[in-house]
C-alpha cells in the first residue's frame, strides 16, 4: 500500500510539473523572480520625499486607517473600495507625476497588490512602493 | 429468503458507497476550482503566498506556478478515481500545511489575503478559512482511512484467493 500510495502520489506530482512549468515559461516577462516587486519600483522615503511635488502618495490601507493619519496630501487608495476609490485618484493624477504607495509597514501587502493594479489594470506608469510603509514614513518623520 | 437478505446487504453497503462518491466529487470540485482561479493568476497567487512570509519569494513564485495544477489534478484524480489514493493523501498534506501556515500567520499577526482560493477569498476572515479548511481536512482523512481500508480489503481478499 505505501508503495503504491507514494506511486501514485509521485505520478500526479510529476504530472501537475508539465502545466506549471509552461505556464512558468509563458509568465516569465510577467513576473520578477527575484523579490516581490522589483528593485526598479521600490523606493524609500528620503527618495520619494525628494521627489516633492512631483510624487503623488497613495495610501493602500484600509480607510480606519487612513482616517487615523497618513502622509500629508496622500490619497486613500484601498483594495476595499476600488471601483470607487479609483476615479477620485485618476482626477489627481497626471503623467508626468510619480506615485509612491504604501502600506502600514515592510510586511504588508496592500501597497504592492495597489501598486500592481494602478500598473497593470489603470496602465499607469512610475508607480512605485515605498520601502518599509507607513511605519518607516513616521521613523523618518 | 436469501435473494432478499443478498438485496438488502447490497442495497446497504451501496448507500454508504454513494454518499462517499459524492464527497469525493464535493471535495474535488472543491480543489479543482481553488486550483482553477489560482492558475488563472499565478502572479497573484505569489504575491498571496508571500504574504505568509514563510518562503522565500523565488521559491513561493515557483510553488505559485505548480500547486494550482497539483491541486487540479488532485481533484480530477478523486472525481475518475485513477491515482485516487495518491490524489487524496497530496490534498491532505496540502491542506494540512496550509491549515498550518494560516494558524502561524494569525499568531505571527500577518494580514492573510489568501485564503484557499487564493486572492478571491481575500475578505474572508480567520475564522471562515478555519473552518473551511478543518472540514476539507476531517473529509480528505475519513476518505483516505476508507480507502486505505478498502485496499486493504481487497488486499486481503486476493491473498486469501492465492491461498
Amino acid at each position: 500500500m505505501k508503495f503504491s500510495l507514494a506511486c501514485q502520489a509521485l505520478i500526479l506530482a510529476a504530472f501537475s510539473l508539465l502545466p506549471g512549468v509552461g505556464q512558468a515559461i509563458y509568465f516569465r516577462d510577467k513576473i520578477s523572480w527575484q523579490s516581490p516587486v522589483p528593485a526598479s519600483e521600490m523606493v524609500t522615503v528620503v527618495q520619494a520625499r525628494a521627489w516633492g511635488g512631483n510624487a503623488i502618495w497613495v495610501d493602500a490601507r484600509p480607510d480606519n486607517e487612513f482616517a487615523r493619519d497618513h502622509v500629508p496630501g496622500a490619497l486613500s487608495l484601498n483594495e476595499d473600495r476600488w471601483g470607487e476609490l479609483l476615479p477620485l485618484f485618476l482626477a489627481e493624477w497626471s503623467p508626468e507625476k510619480k506615485i509612491v504607495v504604501y502600506c502600514s509597514s515592510q510586511g504588508c501587502n496592500a501597497s504592492r497588490e495597489v501598486a500592481r493594479r494602478l500598473h497593470n489594470e489603470a496602465q499607469l506608469k512610475n508607480v512605485f512602493v515605498l520601502e518599509g510603509g507607513w511605519e518607516e514614513w513616521l521613523k523618518k518623520k | 429468503m436469501t435473494s432478499a437478505t443478498s438485496n438488502i446487504k447490497y442495497q446497504t453497503s451501496n448507500i454508504p458507497q454513494f454518499v462517499w462518491r459524492i464527497v469525493d466529487v464535493i471535495i474535488a470540485a472543491v480543489f479543482i476550482y481553488a486550483g482553477a482561479i489560482k492558475a488563472l493568476d499565478p502572479v497573484q497567487f505569489a504575491h498571496d503566498i508571500d504574504n505568509y512570509k514563510i518562503l522565500p519569494w523565488t521559491v513561493g513564485a515557483g510553488l505559485a506556478f505548480y500547486l494550482p495544477w497539483l491541486e487540479i489534478f488532485c481533484g480530477l484524480a478523486l472525481i475518475v478515481r485513477r491515482l485516487y489514493l495518491g490524489g487524496l493523501s497530496i490534498l491532505t498534506a496540502l491542506i494540512s500545511v496550509f491549515l498550518v501556515a494560516t494558524i502561524a500567520a494569525k499568531v505571527r499577526g500577518l494580514d492573510i489575503t489568501c485564503g484557499c482560493f487564493g486572492h478571491a477569498s481575500q475578505h474572508w476572515n480567520f475564522s471562515a478559512h478555519l473552518t473551511l479548511d478543518l472540514l476539507l481536512l476531517g473529509a480528505l482523512i475519513i476518505l483516505l482511512l476508507r480507502s486505505g481500508r478498502d485496499f486493504r480489503s481487497a488486499w486481503q481478499i486476493l491473498n486469501d484467493q492465492e491461498t
